[in-house]
């Protein structure tokens, strides 16, 4: 496993702290008598950036759902923020400390999910009045304050029909953020957008990062990635088979699996950084990781 | 233009409320008080009536029709006769009693060879009882022509009997509209508790293997059991059934548990029960549709920043879903609309009711159930009209877009 040390101060962008945000122990989810998550271990530190890539079906999106139990996981010990959780448990302290973990996390989803009857601004309050009893006038300069930050300062009394993809998603950040979460999910947000729209999302969580914020992003923007992230987690059939710097997961994989992931999905996503490395079609291997010489981090 | 369209809804359902007083006052009915001696017919009223409380000038003249109260007495019905102007008329058939309508009064009903045209006639009847009693009956009446019989519609009878049936009118949209709040609730209820099922008890007892947990959740399904039930039942027999079983069987087990008369229910709200509890089953599950309409992401959303599940309910799935089961709901309210009908069975005096006692009293059912129609198809039209209303209002999003585009 990196340890933050490692990367504290990479590159100089933001600062990665010894508290630990985020311990997960031996985290199992079945679905019916299919097995999902096998086993997950993560500890995430103050300030870091964790992304998650893997295949589809690998199980990121479910790990990323039970951190916040949108899924139930089956069995595990979940911490976040202080708040410690054993998996498989019922009842209302169950429920009480599941609500206290959620209010940890900050959660962005691939399809937005913003309140369709609800604008831009009623969207972002709609949390801190109901759950932490904020009052409205307070809440909505919050509101107006965050909206400005995502960069939708002309667009707050807007609805989401009437916002493009990456608006939508800003709203979405913003209405995240507005519940001061130590922890920021996100699963995929931009693999609903539009080839243009991604950049100011991506600008937007980049932000975040800078500022500070603890994330953990399943996501295959491998630009991204290279540029924010300090860790990658490569994911394949319910367990982490790989993960380290960027620089090393994705030019320099141990394993055969990540190798032949990365060779599917490098010459697509990231043309130019495949043709640093001489691959140019599809399914073509990656270089053999002692061929290359270390330290080709991304600018 | 938005309280304009407020303050002229608040206006109508003043009116309509008014107008249901009315309609509710029982109308002072002519009723001989002179006591009579056992044995001896009383009559009450006759057709053509010259007293007639709406002043209603014309005769069909092909039947004459007393109204009596037998007082324990039998009629010989062969004996009876009529004279008009003096002259004892030539019948069609033998004079006969007319299907009771009331227990209290009966109706004898001589058919005539002939019909008469327009014209002062000066009526005699002799009722002959089997025990020999004669009892003597003269009136005059001024017809002014054949109503019914002449034209198969008659505009005269639509315009006399148009607000006996209008006031009709107005309690069917009281029973529409009482009928249709009750059934959201029990809608709302119902499809809340039909969507309570979370998962089975085996995959319960497969994740959990708590006896505590499997106790929680029997208790935690009775309200999917009742909801189930209900719509069950109330979508499994007839409505008219429903209407019967409510306004007869409940007096019947009142008097079997020896409780006052006064707690039957009255018709209006006999009638309002049925309907309420037939409708809410089916909008029970054109509500669960639309709950399940909205997509699973928006609980999600809802949950992730900290929202309880009933806060998830209220604020955010059930807003969508009223949006979404409009269209639904006013299907089924303009359908209610029709069905109040039904409830003419147990004597409410709706719409079609009145219609039919119109037609009865002109004989001209053409002309009185054409009254009836046209009032129920503007009620349909002027409630989807509103509906439409409805829809655009609750379209927020657009109207703020229009909103926008104006400045």
């Amino acid at each position: 496993m990196a340890t933050p040390e490692s990367n504290a101060g990479r590159q100089g962008r933001h600062h990665v702290g010894r508290e630990v945000v985020v311990k997960v122990e031996g985290l199992h989810k079945y679905f019916g008598r299919n097995h999902v998550l096998r086993g997950v271990d993560l500890e995430v530190h103050k300030g870091e950036v964790v992304v998650l890539i893997g295949p589809s079906g690998s199980g990121k999106s479910t790990f990323l759902r039970c951190l916040n139990f949108l899924e139930d996981p089956t069995s595990g010990d979940i911490t976040i923020g202080g708040v410690h959780v054993t998996c498989g448990g019922h009842g209302s302290a169950f429920k009480r400390a599941v609500h206290d973990i959620r209010m940890k996390c900050g959660m962005v989803f691939q399809e937005f999910n913003l309140f369709p009857h609800k604008d831009a601004t009623e969207n972002v309050i709609e949390g801190p009045i109901l759950v932490k009893g904020e009052k409205k006038d307070e809440a909505i300069r919050r509101a107006h304050d965050l909206l400005t930050k995502v960069g939708l300062a002309e667009r707050m009394d807007y609805f989401p029909s009437q916002l493009s993809g990456g608006q939508k998603q800003r709203v979405a950040i913003a209405r995240a953020m507005a519940m001061d979460p130590v922890l920021m999910l996100f699963d995929e947000p931009t693999s609903a957008l539009d080839p243009e729209l991604i950049g100011e999302v991506l600008k937007v969580m980049k932000g975040l990062a800078d500022g500070g914020m603890t994330m953990i992003v399943v996501s295959h923007e491998m630009g991204f990635s290279r540029d924010v992230a300090d860790r990658v987690v490569y994911m394949d059939e319910g367990q982490f088979i790989e993960q380290g710097p960027p620089s090393q997961v994705f030019f320099h994989p141990r394993d055969e699996r990540t190798r032949r992931f990365l060779r599917h999905v490098l010459p697509e996503k990231e043309p130019e950084h495949a043709a640093e490395l001489g691959i140019t079609e599809v399914g073509q291997d990656l270089p053999a990781p002692e061929a290359t010489p270390g330290g080709a981090e991304g600018s | 233009m938005k309280r304009r369209a407020g303050i002229a809804s608040v206006a109508l359902m003043a009116a309509l409320l008014a107008l249901l007083v009315t309609a509710l006052t029982p109308v002072a009915l002519a009723a001989s008080p002179s006591p009579a001696p056992e044995g001896t017919p009383v009559v009450t009223g006759t057709i053509p009536n010259p007293k007639d409380p709406k002043g209603i000038k014309n005769w069909a003249g092909d039947r004459v029709q007393v109204n009596f109260k037998p007082n324990g007495a039998e009629l010989d019905l062969a004996s009876c006769q009529l004279f008009i102007d003096g002259r004892e008329e030539q019948l069609a058939k033998e004079p006969f009693i007319v299907p009771a309508v009331s227990r209290a009064t009966s109706t004898l009903e001589f058919p005539l060879a002939a019909k008469h045209k327009a014209g002062k006639y000066a009526f005699k009847v002799i009722l002959v009882t089997t025990d020999g009693q004669h009892v003597e009956y003269s009136w005059d009446f001024l017809s002014e022509g054949e109503a019914g019989s002449g034209s198969l519609v008659s505009v005269r009878v639509m315009r006399e009997w148009f607000w006996f049936i209008a006031e009709g009118a107005v309690v069917t949209v009281e029973l529409t509209i009482i009928s249709i709040a009750f059934a959201c609730v029990f809608a709302l209820f119902g499809s809340l508790g039909r969507l309570s099922k979370k998962m089975t008890f085996k995959q319960a007892w497969d994740r959990y293997h708590s006896w505590g947990y499997m106790w929680r959740m029997v208790l935690g399904r009775i309200p999917y059991w009742v909801a189930t039930f209900y719509t069950s039942l109330f979508r499994g027999t007839p409505l008219l059934l429903q209407i019967y079983a409510i306004y007869m069987v409940i007096p019947e087990i009142i008097r079997y548990f020896g409780l006052p008369e006064s707690y039957n229910p009255p018709p209006f709200w006999a009638g309002v029960a049925a309907l309420s509890l037939n409708y809410g089953a089916y909008l029970t599950e054109v509500f669960r549709a639309g709950i399940q309409a909205v997509p699973k992401g928006q609980n999600e959303a809802a949950w992730a920043i900290g929202l309880s599940g009933w806060q998830t309910q209220r604020r955010i799935v059930l807003p969508q879903a009223f949006k979404i089961v409009i269209p639904a709901v006013g299907n089924d309210f303009i359908a209610l609309i029709k069905d109040t009908s039904l409830v003419s069975v147990i004597t409410v005096e709706e719409l079609l009711r009145r219609s039919q006692l119109a037609g009865a009293a002109t004989f001209s059912f053409f002309s009185t159930l054409l009254v009836a129609a046209a009032f129920y198809w503007a009620l349909t039209i002027f409630f989807s009209f509103w509906q439409a209303k409805l829809e655009t209002r609750m379209a927020r999003d657009k109207a703020r877009e229009r909103e926008q585009e104006k400045k």
